[in-house]
């Protein structure tokens, strides 16, 4: 699960997983100093392609810091830190009390640990599963280190995944790019093909469920619908949280461009085991500035971490 | 040793403290209780408040931060409890009290109650055996009672009445404020409640220790609630007084004390590990916590149709 990049600490009696990414694709541009989270301003004109829709293309990993550290992570929770006094739960709407930065106490690396584990957790926007399900989820969560599906190197799979950090587009098809990475998952380099020409999905019965589903995409005015079902049941469909789902899983994806800014959402639908379909708080990445960005080849991913971990403290 | 322009620095940074609403309370109730304190309040105690509040929030772990893989971002720190749950056992105690003036009958009690603030909710189950030798044999009662937001019910099981054929969820309107009242009078409810009724919020000195008194707001208009905190600043005692006497039920002394982080995953944040409460002057729980997930687990409260619709009725 944790990459050779990543910097860790075992200690011999609380061992916990570290969380120090380096990726080297956030490495091209500095990261955007910032004392919130909230998600960048879109400036400039949206491109279009011939065709006449949003040009998606593009390296979108343009806020470093924005894609793997705790600030995002907060912001993919659904808590937006507006200001040194601000905070609320994008969801509920519920401010939350914010205490400015220079009243805090230096934190070692544990408390460090301990404290973004809860803060990856406290928002109010989760899925809302059928109530024979509720202890699995729990102690899905609870055991992570364990039972978490992308350990050991897997793929993050859909929607977890996320933004890809590349857009490829043709009048025809999109393919994206998920880079192996550090960070919250560290998983390994996975692909998406996504056809726009119209077809229907393959008969779901007909499918072999993989970790990315059959997605199809289409074009609701300038919004990108991907639609994927096919899914096998080894992935967790958000970051954190334990969320299993059936294989009939069912993800439709929002990509919509707005100047340098791309704003994604996904929706789980999964009558298996959610009560009610489940829709992320919307996340927002920035195109790389460096117009001749490309992403470096990812470092293999290699579990080193799992073996020495004494406690059930977690990511 | 700190400067003294550091000092000032530090001081009217933690005057700026935000106040996160107490959920019992809508916004529009702290805007509300906001604009009606202006017309009471000198304001003279605020840096008593803040600091106050913080370092009970502190005491608990409530008020965290993190920069792990945040390049150059620097956040502040916030409330970071949302969902607690916690499992006990010890004794209740129901029924009349008797002439003498002792508490009612006893049960030995397990204990397990899971408490989210955004959105306020609680769901306490709770088994009870009966002591009383003349009904020794009897099965154990088993009841789970649910709040959340405007909405009180009783489960038959757990998550009753949200799956076709799973179980019952049963109304319980008139239990609303008591259980929400619970909610707000645990350690966690108190600092997010006072800080929420900002400057109505009191600090004062009791006896040597630390008194945090305010409002309630919303359903829970007109309680008052006083928090004393122990020399850790954690809150050791709490009780509830009502203006309206419709709301006699919601007079309670709660005592909290053996904090500690009791999770099998540590978080940083301490809970008691013993909880006396009283009504009346009277007993009517003691539970000895056995285990809490402050984790912000996955613990979650939605709604049975039959209750929204009961509720709208």
């Amino acid at each position: 699960m944790i990459p050779a990049f990543r910097r860790c600490k075992a200690a011999a009696v609380v061992a916990v997983l570290c969380l120090f990414p380096a990726a080297g694709h956030t490495r091209q541009f500095s990261a955007v100093s910032r004392t919130t989270n909230a998600p960048p301003q879109s400036t400039g004109a949206t491109p279009r392609t011939p065709d006449g829709h949003p040009d998606l293309s593009g390296v979108w990993n343009g806020l470093g810091d924005n894609l793997i550290g705790v600030p995002n992570q907060l912001a993919n929770a659904g808590i937006a830190v507006e200001s040194e006094s601000s905070t609320r739960d994008v969801s509920s709407g519920a401010r939350i009390a914010t205490f400015p930065r220079g009243t805090n106490k230096p934190l070692n690396d544990e408390q460090a640990e301990r404290a973004a584990a809860l803060l990856r957790r406290m928002g109010s926007n989760r899925p809302v599963y059928k109530p024979q399900y509720w202890n699995t989820v729990k102690n899905l969560d609870q055991n992570a280190n364990e039972e978490d599906p992308s350990n050991n190197c897997m793929p993050a799979g859909i929607p977890r995944a996320g933004i890809p950090s590349f857009i490829g587009q043709s009048p025809t098809y999109f393919v994206f790019i998920y880079p192996g990475t550090g960070g919250l998952i560290a998983t390994q380099t996975s692909y998406r093909m996504i056809p726009i020409d119209g077809r229907q999905h393959t008969p779901l019965q007909e499918l072999d469920g993989t970790y990315t589903g059959e997605g199809i995409g289409h074009w609701e005015g300038d919004t990108l619908v991907v639609d994927t079902y096919g899914f096998n049941s080894s992935t967790w469909f958000d970051q954190i949280g334990g969320y299993m789902h059936s294989e009939n899983m069912h993800v439709i994806e929002r990509f919509h461009r707005d100047g340098n800014t791309l704003t994604w959402t996904a929706t789980v639908e999964d009558p298996d085991v959610l009560l009610e379909p489940w829709t992320t708080t919307p996340r927002v990445a920035l195109l790389n500035p460096d117009p001749k960005a490309v992403l470096p080849e990812s470092l293999p991913c290699s579990e080193r971490d799992l073996g020495h971990l004494a406690t059930k403290e977690h990511h | 040793m700190p400067t003294k322009g550091l000092v000032m620095l530090m001081f009217a940074a933690v005057a700026a403290i935000v106040f996160q609403p107490a959920r019992a309370q809508s916004s529009k109730d702290v805007a509300k209780a906001g604009a009606a304190d202006k017309t009471g309040s000198t304001g003279s105690d605020a840096p008593d408040r803040a600091k106050t509040l913080r370092a009970a929030g502190d005491a608990l772990g409530m008020v965290r931060w993190s920069d792990i893989g945040a390049g150059r971002s620097r956040l502040p720190a916030v409330d970071v409890v949302n969902t607690v749950e916690l499992w006990g056992s010890g004794t209740t105690y129901g029924g009349q009290a008797s002439k003498s003036g002792a508490s009612g009958p006893a049960f030995k009690t397990e204990y397990h109650v899971a408490i989210a603030y955004n959105p306020p909710a609680m769901r306490m189950e709770l088994t009870r055996a009966n002591s009383d030798a003349s009904v020794q044999g009897a099965a154990p009662q088993h009841t789970i009672q649910v709040v959340r937001e405007k909405y009180a019910w009783d489960e038959s099981e757990l998550g009753a009445g949200l799956v076709p054929g799973k179980g019952i969820a049963t109304p319980a309107p008139g239990a609303l404020n008591s259980r929400l009242l619970q909610l707000w009078i645990f350690p966690y409810g108190v600092v997010k409640a006072a800080l929420a009724a900002g400057d109505q919020t009191r600090i004062s000195t009791e006896n040597g220790a630390t008194v945090i008194t305010f409002p309630l707001g919303g359903q829970l208009a007109g309680v008052t609630v006083k928090a004393t905190l122990n020399a850790s600043n954690e809150v050791a005692k709490v009780e509830t007084r009502a203006d309206n006497p419709a709301l006699s039920d919601m007079l309670t002394e709660t005592e909290y004390s053996e904090y500690a982080d009791h999770g099998e995953i540590l978080t940083d944040i301490k809970s008691p590990g013993h909880i006396i409460q009283k009504q009346g002057g009277h007993t009517m729980l003691d539970i000895q916590l056995k285990k809490v997930d402050a984790n912000n687990p996955y613990v979650v409260f939605p709604v049975p149709e039959n209750i929204k619709m009961a509720a709208s009725r």
